[in-house]
């Protein structure tokens, strides 16, 4: 089965415009809101795209300066577990 | 009815804007405020109107265009933003009261940069004169009165040279002249949305240079849990729920322009020559305009020899021409320029007019005041 996680951003607009930078390195993600038991300050927004994408996505992410937050991955059971970015 | 009354309000827009709102109404809720499909709809059409203001208008991160209710609204953010009690700020001759107002009800040190009409020289001595020691300085793009296109560059230039952090009015150019808002370096640029970016009444953008302080505060969807306003853009200054259709009619204007603002620059001035050219010859009007095309915006202010100016816009409204009379809200342009007693009657023009339009609309004005 794929595996997927969830970038962290600090608004819903930093993550739309990190969506607009994976989506010109050929990266699928959709934005998602994060569940409330991985944002410290409630209410926030994420990436979720493909695990095998993420080394990618988080290079293609830095090379823009679009600045994201902590990253998930989604665990079988639906839970998220931190990841070292 | 011919409209020639666009410096308030553009009547004339493309039919996507009207398509895009009701689209809105019907696929649309509130961004950032769920996940579910009608949320992000919303979320994306927020988002693409965002990117689309920043290439319009040379902002690299879309985040720093903010959605406001209209000028005013920014304006007062910018100010608010850059103006305590006491401070002295430069501002033009040419100001509307969305900004001197704010600055009145701060309790600012106004340093009045008065210049005659159409004389951008004199106005760079005054503003290089004044910005010592000022705090702000905040300027027209182009004067809602006169359509007198301000030096705005060289004033931003003067601006960065001083330290003085600049706001710019651009309530008149968005959409129409070429606005640079990394280029000029401002602290903020405000426009309304329903001017020259042919969206609809209830939307208007500012553009920031700074984060700025919040103006309102509210719920923005993000970071809930804490009390204080949240710190990025463009949450800081978007409390409360967005104008889902009028922020999506305002990206069919955007949109519309995207390709063309150079072509209605071109064809606001082509307008506006030969409406002088109908206009210069009758003994009985006094036009306000200059010969140099590239000093004055769509915008044409005259006073009537023979008639006040509320009257004779009320005789033209009565024979199917729409334009403004009075003061246009500007009382210090009217100072500048001497016509505060008696205001003008001011024209203004739209991409959408035509040739035939001015000429009948001429023809009624010859016939009002024979």
């Amino acid at each position: 089965m794929q595996r997927s996680c969830l970038i962290l951003f600090r608004s819903l607009t930093y993550a739309q415009r990190g969506r607009l930078v994976l989506e010109r390195s050929g990266i699928t993600a959709t934005v998602r809101k994060a569940p409330a038991a991985v944002t410290d300050r409630g209410c926030a927004y994420g990436l979720k795209l493909r695990t095998d994408r993420l080394s990618q996505a988080l290079t293609a992410l830095r090379s823009a300066g679009a600045d994201h937050g902590r990253v998930f991955e989604y665990q079988s059971d639906g839970t998220l577990r931190e990841v070292r970015a | 009815m011919i409209y020639l009354d666009s410096a308030a309000t553009s009547y004339l827009k493309p039919r996507n804007v009207e398509r895009a709102m009701i689209a809105a109404l019907h696929h649309m809720t509130s961004p950032g405020r769920g996940g579910h499909s009608l949320a992000m709809n919303a979320a994306d059409a927020v988002y693409r109107c965002r990117a689309e203001a920043a290439e319009l208008f040379h902002m690299k991160e879309p985040e720093r265009v903010i959605f406001t209710m209209n000028a005013t609204h920014s304006l007062n953010i910018a100010i608010r933003s850059l103006v305590k009690p006491g401070d002295p700020v430069v501002i033009s001759g040419y100001e509307h009261n969305a900004v001197t107002r704010p600055l009145h009800a701060i309790g600012a040190k106004l340093r009045v940069a008065r210049s005659p009409l159409f004389c951008p020289e004199a106005l760079l001595e005054e503003v290089q004169r004044l910005l010592p020691g000022a705090k702000a300085m905040v300027c027209t793009h182009v004067s809602n009165v006169f359509g007198y296109v301000l030096p705005i560059q060289e004033i931003a230039r003067l601006c960065r040279a001083e330290g003085v952090p600049l706001i710019v009015d651009a309530s008149q150019s968005a959409g129409v002249l070429e606005v640079d808002a990394s280029k000029w370096g401002a602290a903020f640029v405000a426009m309304p949305g329903h001017k020259g970016l042919l969206g609809p009444q209830g939307t208007g953008l500012l553009l920031c240079g700074m984060d700025g302080a919040p103006l309102l505060f509210g719920g923005t969807g993000s970071q809930s849990k804490l009390q204080e306003m949240p710190a990025e853009l463009p949450d800081r200054h978007e409390a409360g729920t967005h104008n889902m259709p009028g922020i999506s009619g305002l990206a069919a204007g955007i949109e519309y322009l995207l390709p063309r603002r150079a072509q209605v620059e071109r064809r606001e001035r082509a307008l506006l020559a030969e409406l002088v050219t109908l206009l210069k010859r009758n003994p009985d009007l006094e036009l306000f305009y200059d010969e140099k095309i590239e000093s004055q915006a769509g915008v044409l202010s005259l006073r009537c020899r023979s008639m006040d100016a509320e009257t004779l816009a009320q005789k033209l409204s009565e024979r199917g021409v729409a334009v403004r009379a009075g003061l246009h809200c500007a009382p210090l342009a009217h100072e500048t320029v001497g016509t505060l007693q008696t205001g003008t009657v001011r024209l203004s023009l739209s991409p959408f007019n035509t040739t035939r339009e001015l000429e009948a609309a001429v023809n009624i004005l010859k016939g009002v005041l024979r």
